[in-house]
């Protein structure tokens, strides 16, 4: 009876120890999934000077280079080993961090990082150490310049290289602080103005948010809604173009009627308008709206159904801010999937990922 | 010398927690009590802009939480002078827009995979 006993015992503490080191294992690989860790190193991609050899990119790495995802140093393990093309900058709580994050990202990089940020002024990541001026407050085209340096010094001195402004909505009846004053002319006049300070300083600028009105429809009710958009809406989008000094379009996710119409789905995933975008505005890149802000849950079964659509519809950068990064190496395996059964053409891909290579300063062999 | 008892006890939790480690690493995930919150709350969520002492409704609830997400860290606050069930503000103030929240925004808020 007392060597039943003790064999029982003994039993018992023989599972603790194996539970232990089961639980042990566990939680490593389950650290390791949270950090990206397990994601494989996409392949590297040929570099010789300051050319990029298109066909030694493998198809998930040139997806992975149309992908801007949120600028977590967590996670600067995975975003290096997927290359992926961009990081999106919020606020931080020290610019000795803000500095030191986009160093330790761009460090080896063979292809930079795109570092982003959505500086506007009034709307502002870095308010806790620097105010700039609102947009609605300029008036004359040297304080658009000022405001465009100003800003642009400031974001070169953190690192960032792609700014997500200037705005060039007709109206904001909401915050009343993001758009230029005035009629159409000024305000265009003041975005080009304000472009023209910000590259000043190296800093690429977007205009947004094609193709308009998203500063002023709101329903509480719904995420997405619709709005219709004249030719003055679109007016200061031809005009910086044709000035020469806008490199990117950030697109809406608004559906729109009139001189734009998406046909009944938000702009971003309409290949109509992102494909007029591309013809009226030849180089340019198109940027879609934040993956997860699209309100697209209203047209889609799913989340995999939302990325194939951003993709298909043209978009040549692609936000998507989700922090796991087993999701976002998951979407580019859904991208790369959906190019292998023909739902979105390999043509395509290379299109937009030559582009942001030559915005980056590459040349593309 | 631990009792029997106890390490039975013991090996029981060991045995459920890794069971749901093994769950996680298969991404089964359990509700989260901040989800419980959010359901539970029957109000309807509020994000407000605040620029220059202006206050609006923001409307669009995902674009409030990217936009306040953008900004600045988010803290708890007073409801301010003429708003009513604001428990949570992001951003400086000052020249800079400030986000507003609920506790029903801010639970939603803190659900979604940008946040």
């Amino acid at each position: 009876m007392v060597k039943h006993k003790k064999k029982r015992w003994l039993d018992a503490q023989k599972v603790f120890v194996i539970l232990l080191l089961i639980i042990v294992v566990l939680s490593a690989l389950s650290i390791a999934k949270f950090y990206g860790l397990l994601i494989p190193e996409l392949p590297q991609t040929i570099v010789h000077g300051n050319t990029v050899y298109l066909d030694s990119m493998s198809l998930e790495t040139k997806i992975a280079q149309m992908v801007v995802v949120i600028g977590d140093r967590r996670m600067i393990t995975p975003w290096k080993n997927m290359h992926v093309g961009g990081i999106h900058m919020y606020t931080l709580p020290t610019e000795y961090i803000f500095n030191n994050t986009v160093i330790d990202f761009q460090y080896n990089q063979k292809i930079p990082f795109f570092v982003t940020s959505d500086l506007e002024g009034c709307f502002n990541p870095f308010s806790r150490f620097r105010n700039f001026t609102a947009a609605s407050e300029v008036t004359t085209l040297g304080d658009a310049f000022e405001k465009g340096f100003f800003e642009g010094e400031y974001l070169k001195s953190l690192g960032i290289n792609l700014n997500f402004a200037p705005v060039v909505d007709l109206n904001d009846s909401i915050w009343k602080c993001r758009a230029f004053p005035g009629d159409v002319e000024k305000i265009s006049k003041l975005a080009n103005s304000y472009v023209l300070g910000l590259q000043s300083q190296g800093i690429l600028a977007t205009a947004k948010h094609y193709p308009g009105k998203t500063l002023v429809v709101k329903d509480p009710h719904k995420f997405v809604v619709g709005a219709e958009i004249s030719n003055d809406d679109i007016l200061p989008y031809g005009y910086l173009y044709d000035k020469g000094g806008i490199k990117a379009i950030m697109v809406s996710h608004l559906i729109t009627t009139g001189s734009i119409d998406s046909q009944g789905v938000p702009s971003v995933v309409s290949p109509k308008v992102i494909q007029d975008i591309k013809d009226q505005y030849p180089g340019i890149l198109v940027i879609s709206d934040e993956i997860h802000m699209l309100g697209l849950r209203n047209f889609y079964q799913n989340i995999d159904e939302v990325y194939i659509a951003v993709f298909k519809a043209g978009n040549d950068v692609v936000l998507n801010f989700d922090r796991d990064p087993n999701e976002i190496y998951r979407m580019i395996q859904i991208i790369r999937d959906a190019v292998a059964r023909g739902e979105i053409s390999e043509s395509q891909i290379d299109e937009s990922v030559t582009k942001i290579l030559k915005v980056k300063g590459f040349n593309v062999a | 010398m631990v009792k029997k008892k106890t390490l039975i006890i013991v090996n029981i939790s060991l045995g459920f927690l890794a069971f749901l480690l093994l769950l996680s690493l298969f991404d089964v995930t359990i509700p989260s009590l901040g989800k419980a919150a959010f359901v539970v709350d029957q109000s309807d969520p509020v994000c407000l802009v605040s620029w220059n002492g202006e206050f609006n409704d923001r409307g669009n609830l995902d674009r409030c939480c990217l936009e306040a997400r953008e900004q600045s860290s988010c803290r708890r606050t007073q409801t301010p002078e003429g708003q009513s069930d604001i428990k949570w503000v992001c951003g400086e103030g000052g020249t800079n827009v400030q986000y507003w929240l609920n506790a029903k925004a801010y639970n939603y808020c803190k659900q979604q995979v940008i946040w």
